[in-house]
């Protein structure tokens, strides 16, 4: 699954930290997501959508869905 | 003894809601927590593995009644529980990564031990292994090291 939390994350300036601060997870966790390592639980995901103001979907898409 | 244990837990307990509540953020606060629980893991474990080789080098020496050598086989079992709720209760602070890493540690471990052990029977049954090296006393340690194995294996494929 691809994701655009780092662009998201560049654009408030943030950390890695500190976004894993403001969802409660580790900072790995943060960088296993970013780097498309680890998919997030959907009440993670719902978490992220609702901390960037965003739909889920428009921070995670599925990886056949960009190519389409 | 009780007093200095219950002392000693009260102080742990302080340590950890200091690192809670001087973290400047959750996820701060979450890492400060898994180094805690690191240290008491380490702690317990190395207790718990104390008593394990001071049972079993005494088991090895002759002479002792059997009520003895029972009490002396069950001594590290509380130990061991006491370093595997440490260690529970540790995977209940973890986010949702790490336990994912610790699910496919052990998702890895367990086959592996069966797999492990079901060789180990069938080639006794085979030549006879020598019960020096291929004992249940021996081989349970496979068991840890293929959990540190699947560790290994999950944090390199996560982190």
């Amino acid at each position: 699954m691809k994701n655009r939390l780092k662009v998201l994350r560049a654009e408030r300036d943030w950390s890695q930290q500190d976004l894993a601060g403001h969802l409660g997870v580790s900072r790995q966790t943060i960088n296993a997501i970013e780097t498309e390592k680890y998919d997030p639980s959907l009440p993670l995901a719902l978490k992220i959508g609702r901390l960037f103001e965003m739909c889920v979907e428009k921070i995670f898409t599925l990886d056949d869905e960009r190519s389409a | 003894m009780l007093s200095v244990f219950l002392h000693k837990k009260r102080k742990a307990a302080q340590a950890l809601d200091a690192a809670r509540g001087a973290a400047g953020n959750a996820g701060e606060a979450l890492e400060q927590t898994r180094q805690v629980y690191g240290v008491r893991l380490l702690v317990r474990g190395l207790l718990w593995a104390s008593v394990y080789l001071i049972a079993r080098g005494v088991l090895e020496l002759q002479g002792l009644p059997p009520a003895a050598r029972v009490a002396l086989a069950l001594l590290p079992t509380p130990f061991f529980a006491w370093y595997l709720w440490t260690w529970m209760k540790g995977v209940g602070e973890m986010d949702e990564l790490q336990r994912r890493i610790e699910l496919e540690a052990l998702g890895f471990a367990f086959p592996a031990a069966l797999v492990f052990l079901m060789t180990v029977g069938l080639l006794d049954l085979a030549i006879t292994l020598n019960p020096e090296d291929f004992s249940l006393h021996h081989t349970w340690l496979m068991m840890p090291m293929l959990y540190y194995v699947g560790l290994w294996r999950a944090k390199r494929r996560y982190l």
